[in-house]
């Protein structure tokens, strides 16, 4: 048995409780303790058993594991990016709009300063 | 052309100003503008350094032309520009004009650039800076962003990123500008041309020092406003 086959089961399951931590706290919405927890899940599958990678390679016409497993990193990773890029694009939005009130409801005067 | 700028039509001017970082040049310029008899609305763009303390000093010279309002932090000529087009609504102007504040524009511009609204010529006008005049780098920038504008935006300009433009009130309330950075200048001339707002180009002169042209279109801002343009396809 591989070293990896310890340690990312260890990885996943220590994860998967801190999602659930998450929640408990309010700070997690159900759906990502969901997704994260299959995440962590078929990560955990495939280093305990590296031949379910092939059968899921194959399903998707991938021939090696390995390209599979490289490959649905990627994309979870582009996934990650955009939704990121999403939400930090809004929160600019958020404080643009934000600012721009600041800024319009306070004039400044010149009583302002002598007070 | 024959019309000359009155009184009246100065006190319905209202230039508005997005300043950042703008200290050692900024007061110059607002005094030129007060001297002319033109109104102002300052937007400090969150500056680091004291240019808020400078207006303050041009205000307490020109009580009446000068209205400043500040962003709290620092978020880009386009945020500025727009929270300046809508405080000045406030005041009720009939022409609003934006200029740079760094001292590239010459307030001597103003009365040629506002004579197209105040005649009913056009509702907008861009003032055209001298590509010849620019430095090298700063000219190719300029005309790359020309020939990007006519084709993201589909409108022919003889300068798209001029800082010098002029607009009527009721123009202003038809267009929308949602740009946080440089690339306000192309969106504005697509709002006037979307908008089939009347608009005129009037040639500007501009005034190049060591430190007016640190700020402005450059390779690597021409770089960034193609970025936005791209984003803004989809």
């Amino acid at each position: 048995m591989y070293l990896y086959a310890l340690i990312f089961p260890i990885i996943s399951v220590i994860a998967i409780i801190w999602f659930i931590t998450r929640y408990f706290k309010g700070k997690n919405s159900i759906t990502t303790v969901v997704l994260w927890s299959i995440f962590w899940i078929v990560v955990s599958l495939f280093a305990i058993f590296p031949n379910v990678s092939i059968t899921f390679a194959q399903l998707f016409g991938i021939t090696r594991g390995l390209d599979f497993i490289i490959i649905l990193v990627f994309v979870i990773l582009f996934y990650t990016v955009l939704k990121l890029y999403f939400i930090v694009d809004n929160m600019q939005n958020d404080l643009n709009t934000l600012v721009k009130e600041v800024a319009l409801n306070n004039e400044i005067t010149l009583d302002d300063e002598e007070e | 052309m024959g019309y000359e700028i009155t009184l009246e039509d100065k006190n319905a001017t209202y230039v508005v100003l997005p300043a950042y970082n703008e200290a050692t040049r900024i007061e110059p310029v607002l005094e030129d503008i007060a001297r002319k008899g033109y109104n102002m609305v300052i937007v400090n763009d969150g500056s680091s350094d004291n240019t808020l303390e400078v207006v303050k000093q041009s205000k307490r010279k020109f009580p009446d032309k000068i209205h400043i309002f500040s962003l709290p932090i620092n978020r880009g000529v386009g945020i500025a520009t727009q929270t300046g087009f809508e405080a000045v609504l406030k005041f009720n102007p009939k022409y609003i004009v934006s200029m740079d504040s760094d001292g590239q524009h010459s307030a001597d511009d103003l009365d040629e650039v506002i004579k197209p609204l105040v005649t009913g010529e056009a509702q907008a006008v861009i003032g055209v800076r001298p590509f010849k005049d620019m430095p090298k780098t700063r000219s190719f920038a300029n005309s790359i962003m020309n020939l990007l504008t006519r084709i993201f935006y589909k409108v022919n300009v003889s300068d798209s990123q001029t800082g010098f433009r002029a607009i009527t009130v009721d123009a202003l309330n038809k267009i929308s500008i949602n740009a946080t950075g440089y690339l306000i200048s192309s969106e504005f001339i697509r709002e006037i041309n979307d908008n089939n707002i009347p608009f005129a180009e009037v040639p500007i002169q501009t005034i190049y020092t060591p430190e007016t042209q640190a700020k402005g279109t450059n390779v690597v801002v021409a770089f960034k406003i193609l970025l936005q343009m791209i984003k803004h396809q989809f």
